[in-house]
């Protein structure tokens, strides 16, 4: 690397001061510049990181830095600015390969978030490799962006969509899913961690079962890469997606992890520059994956935020981010079980650090906006996954995403935030 | 135009510290003036749609004037929407045309996210719609 922007004031500032061993939120917050601000005079509260997390100080700089001092477009330039940017976006895709374990760096496509590598894999891959009948499981708690997709395809080529049921508690059932898998199964498509309830699906042995039942696995990962370490090896699947702002990387950036042999197999999604050898008006040939699926001018400074941002959370240890983030999503259920009327939507042991409940008697958008004048940012509505919703007999909830800079004070004013709006409200 | 309700609420809205003027619409919100809303109008007829709440709306005419009378499941949106339909019921169809975003701004106030003052744009336009006082937005 010889560009400055992975390796120099960026990577420096990624390596936080506070050592892995101990674990310190109140330091780690310092690298936020955000978090020190103030909402309606009262300090900031963020927990709506499951929609976007907020940006450490080092991804600021690696995107201002690219603008700045090391920008050209990647790819084609006959100059030392373009190579530089090149460099730095190709560099990228290696840390995203090591963030998730995978096996090179060809195993990883950009695209503009989830939602689009789903829609990838959805139009291209299964569009090419399914017909009328073929099955696609997904699970009740699906993000809309892994259910809609789906559904485009079922009114294009005449597809089964198999959903896989959610328990009361949130917990996810290995044999009822195992149940819906049959002959006709081509992919099962399921979210690593639910976006509401915070359930982790046991991926690795959904990727198993569906494996033997012969069919594809998809990882919807956006809530599941941020909260704990990921090896896609480990998980055997054949597609993982995740993104960067939930990441604490910029918008606009997502990633599709796809195999060797499901890459290979995909046909082009979108024509344009970048994604070929050769063009002439009686035949295209096509690039390899990855380049193959990022037709035009990819957004290579958003990846080098992205990278950054990786940089970030491996020098804190994503085991240890997602011990801190453990603990402090026992201590909200703990605290918001102490609520009289607040009950919370989504208790499977050992989820993630996503928190919804609803409060008897209250709106959600109500207990939101209230929170809210207190500087406290959580998310109301059905958080795009209306199927859930339906199934758990609500129309809404609140929910509380925690991040690695989250502390349980902000849990407990959060306790407190309840309370006052059940008082107002009475 | 008679705006005796408006002007009451933008007044005392502009007396009124940002705290006070959340308070103030949870308190409209509780004691609903005038007829209580009809539990049977709270049906999808009556619903206006891209809310993250419900919120229903009933339209009458009398002698040439249209009077609405809203209703929301979440008790901030059903202060604001009392607000909207207390303060523009009475109107004609020309007067009621003649509303604006600069009307709306004053019963806002920075009290609330601009998340909700398009809500209440989106209010306004309803009303005006239900009225056929939008011009290509004739009600059924």
């Amino acid at each position: 690397m010889t560009t400055g922007v992975m390796t120099a004031a960026p990577a420096l500032r990624a390596a936080p001061s506070h050592g892995r061993n101990t674990y310190d939120p109140a330091a780690v917050r310092g690298d936020f510049p955000i978090l020190s601000r103030t909402i309606y005079n009262k300090p900031l509260r963020f927990l709506d990181n499951g929609a976007s997390a907020q940006k450490p100080q080092s991804v600021l700089d690696a995107v201002q830095n690219s603008y700045a001092r090391e920008y050209a477009n990647v790819h084609r330039g006959a100059h030392f600015l373009s190579g530089a940017a090149t460099e730095a976006y190709e560099g990228v895709r290696e840390k995203v390969a090591g963030l998730l374990n995978a096996p090179a760096p060809e195993n990883i496509v950009f695209t503009k978030n989830v939602t689009e590598a789903i829609n990838l894999v959805a139009c291209s891959w299964a569009g090419a490799h399914l017909s009328a009948g073929d099955e696609i499981v997904i699970t009740q708690m699906e993000h809309h962006a892994n259910i809609v997709p789906w559904q485009l395809l079922r009114d294009r080529k005449g597809i089964v969509l198999r959903v896989a049921p959610v328990e009361d508690d949130g917990r996810f059932d290995l044999e009822k899913f195992a149940a819906l898998l049959t002959d006709r199964t081509k992919l099962v498509s399921v979210t690593h961690v639910s976006n509401v309830l915070g359930t982790v699906v046991p991926v690795a042995e959904v990727t198993r079962l569906a494996r033997a039942a012969g069919a594809c696995v998809l990882i919807d990962g956006a809530q599941g890469v941020v909260h704990q370490p990921v090896d896609v090896q480990v998980i055997g699947c054949d597609f993982y997606a995740f993104t960067g702002h939930k990441l604490y990387g910029p918008t606009g950036i997502g990633v599709l992890y796809g195999t060797a042999e499901r890459l290979a197999e995909t046909p082009p999604w979108q024509g344009g520059g970048d994604m070929i050898e050769s063009v002439s008006f009686e035949k295209t040939v096509y690039a390899d994956p990855p380049l193959r699926f990022e037709a035009g001018t990819p957004p290579f400074v958003q990846a080098i935020g992205l990278g950054a941002a990786i940089d970030y959370v491996q020098a804190l240890g994503m085991e240890a981010i997602g011990a801190h983030e453990h603990a402090l999503c026992n201590h909200a259920m703990e605290a918001l079980r102490a609520v009289p009327g607040v009950r919370p939507i989504g208790e499977a042991p050992n989820k993630a650090a996503i928190v919804s409940f609803v409060v008897d008697g209250l709106h959600s958008m109500d207990v939101g906006a209230i929170l809210d004048r207190q500087g406290i940012a959580v998310r109301v509505g059905h958080h795009c996954a209306q199927p859930l919703m339906a199934r758990m007999g609500i129309e809404s909830t609140v929910r509380a995403s925690m991040a690695l800079y989250n502390t349980t004070e902000e849990i407990d004013a959060l306790a407190a935030g309840i309370r006052h709006a059940q008082k107002l409200l009475a | 135009m008679d705006l005796t309700a408006y002007e009451d609420y933008a007044e005392t809205l502009e007396a009124l510290d940002d705290e006070m003027r959340f308070e103030y619409l949870l308190d409209i919100a509780k004691k609903k003036r005038g007829e209580p809303f009809p539990e049977e109008a709270m049906d999808d007829a009556h619903l206006m749609h891209g809310c993250m709440s419900r919120v229903w709306i009933v339209h009458d005419i009398s002698e040439d004037r249209h009077y609405f009378r809203g209703h929301s499941d979440a008790a901030i949106v059903k202060g604001l929407v009392t607000m909207m339909t207390d303060s523009f019921s009475g109107l004609t169809t020309a007067e009621l045309a003649q509303i604006t975003l600069d009307h709306v701004r004053r019963l806002n106030l920075g009290a609330l996210t601009t998340q909700r003052q398009v809500g209440m744009m989106a209010m306004l336009k309803h009303l005006q719609k239900l009225a056929g006082a939008r011009p290509g937005f004739q009600a059924a």
